[in-house]
């Protein structure tokens, strides 16, 4: 998987977000770190084409992410960092279903697929829970789970532990270190970011570091700390 | 806090087709206005309430969600008693009790996905005629029936929220909270529905 930005810039009302920004991922891991209103979170959204820049290319795997949206999304699966937003029926199994209908037409695989799901993060028994009775834990693996059912190439994660508390963080960190798919995280817990291959350290929308995870933290507890 | 619509069964009713218990539905509506006496519609308020049982749904969840309805049906029955006299009213009354459970009775047996379904399939000669795409407006649907409840949450939330700072219950002061933190969730679950679904 080859993440490439290229002279990206973005604008929000006309305040810079993300200022020339030109860069390769390829590492299975990759975290990105910075103060809030850094960019971290518009960066990710990029990726999946959620976000189109105001100038230059954003390309995953030689696709640019504006111009072949669907072939990206396809790929690409998004967490967002509050799961509520994310659950969009009421019910954890139809919800799961809900983002295969186009990929699996048939019912029964479907559901299949979808308990399937459940079962590999290993919580097979919220699938007739109510959405609504989640815990915050139970809603971002869930959350998770509705998008690894899609079988994505990569994964990016907002700040998917912000929510959590300590028990449910190292379930959820657990999950992610077994998982096959490479994937960026965007986050403010230091002690996952550490179990990264490489760490963007951001801030003022501007890529400030670069490195392994050990010096890239260090940099970023005596610049931004 | 309150719970979602949908209520998790394996009675007969839960195994029905969606698309069967709305018309259903349509036909005892087209059907109740046409019985006027009251026995009769007390008769089919009791079926329903049979339907209940048989469905298994907790009656203190039937009547924490019929609760706030309660009151209007008060109302329009005082206001029919004052215009047409007790009879009517309590026919009017019974058939709108009977009515409204009977829906609520469809939408707490029937998984949302299934309704959105039927949704889509009834739409489905509109959208070849190019008026409308009918998955979008069946997901539209889908997400007023989910965000009932959601609402319901959020109005609680920033009542609560507000008397913790010692500020009075003012509609217009819950109403601009309300409509900002809707639209902001509204804008959010877009997003998210954008990233899920490679439409």
């Amino acid at each position: 998987m080859l993440i490439e930005f290229q002279s990206v810039s973005f604008r929000r009302d006309g305040r810079p977000v993300l200022s020339d920004l030109t860069f390769r991922l390829s590492e299975r891991r990759i975290g990105i770190v910075g103060p809030n209103g850094s960019g971290k979170s518009s960066l990710a959204r990029m990726i999946n084409g959620l976000l189109s820049p105001t100038s230059g290319v954003v390309r995953v795997n030689g696709l640019d992410t504006q111009t072949h949206v669907k072939a990206v999304r396809r790929q690409v699966g998004f967490v967002f960092q509050h799961p509520e937003n994310q659950i969009v029926l009421p019910q954890v199994l139809e919800d799961i279903e809900f983002g295969l209908k186009k990929r699996l037409p048939d019912v029964e695989a479907r559901k299949h697929a979808a308990m399937q799901a459940l079962s590999d993060l290993g919580i097979p028994e919220l699938a007739s829970r109510s959405a609504y009775s989640l815990s915050g834990g139970e809603k971002q693996l869930v959350a998770l789970a509705a998008v690894l059912a899609t079988q994505p190439a990569l994964l990016v994660l907002d700040e998917p532990t912000t929510q959590l508390d300590l028990k449910n963080r190292n379930r959820l960190v657990h999950t992610l270190a077994t998982l096959d798919q490479p994937l960026i995280m965007v986050s403010h817990d230091l002690e996952l970011m550490k179990t990264m291959d490489r760490v963007l350290v951001l801030d003022d929308g501007r890529l400030l570091r670069d490195d392994e995870p050990a010096a890239a933290l260090d940099w970023y507890r005596s610049h931004c700390g | 806090m309150m719970q979602g619509l949908y209520v998790e069964g394996e009675t007969w009713i839960h195994r029905l087709p969606a698309g069967l218990k709305l018309l259903v539905l349509v036909f005892a509506g087209w059907g109740l206005m046409w019985v006027t006496h009251p026995a009769w519609l007390l008769l089919a308020l009791a079926a329903v309430w049979m339907l209940f049982w048989m469905a298994r749904v907790s009656m203190r969840g039937v009547w924490r969600r019929m609760r706030p309805l309660a009151w209007f049906l008060v109302l329009i029955g005082l206001y029919v008693a004052w215009a047409d006299g007790w009879l009517v009213a309590s026919a009017a009354m019974l058939r709108l009790a009977a009515l409204v459970l009977l829906g609520l009775l469809v939408t707490l047996t029937t998984p949302l996905s299934a309704m959105m379904d039927v949704v889509t399939v009834l739409l489905h000669p509109l959208e070849r005629l190019g008026l409308l795409r009918a998955e979008r407006v069946s997901l539209a649907f889908g997400m007023t029936m989910r965000m009932v409840p959601e609402l319901y949450i959020q109005w609680n939330q920033i009542r609560e929220a507000q008397a913790a700072r010692g500020l009075e219950s003012h509609p217009v002061a819950l109403i601009v909270p309300m409509l900002v933190r809707t639209l902001k969730r509204a804008d959010d679950m877009a997003e998210a529905i954008d990233a899920r679904v490679d439409e």
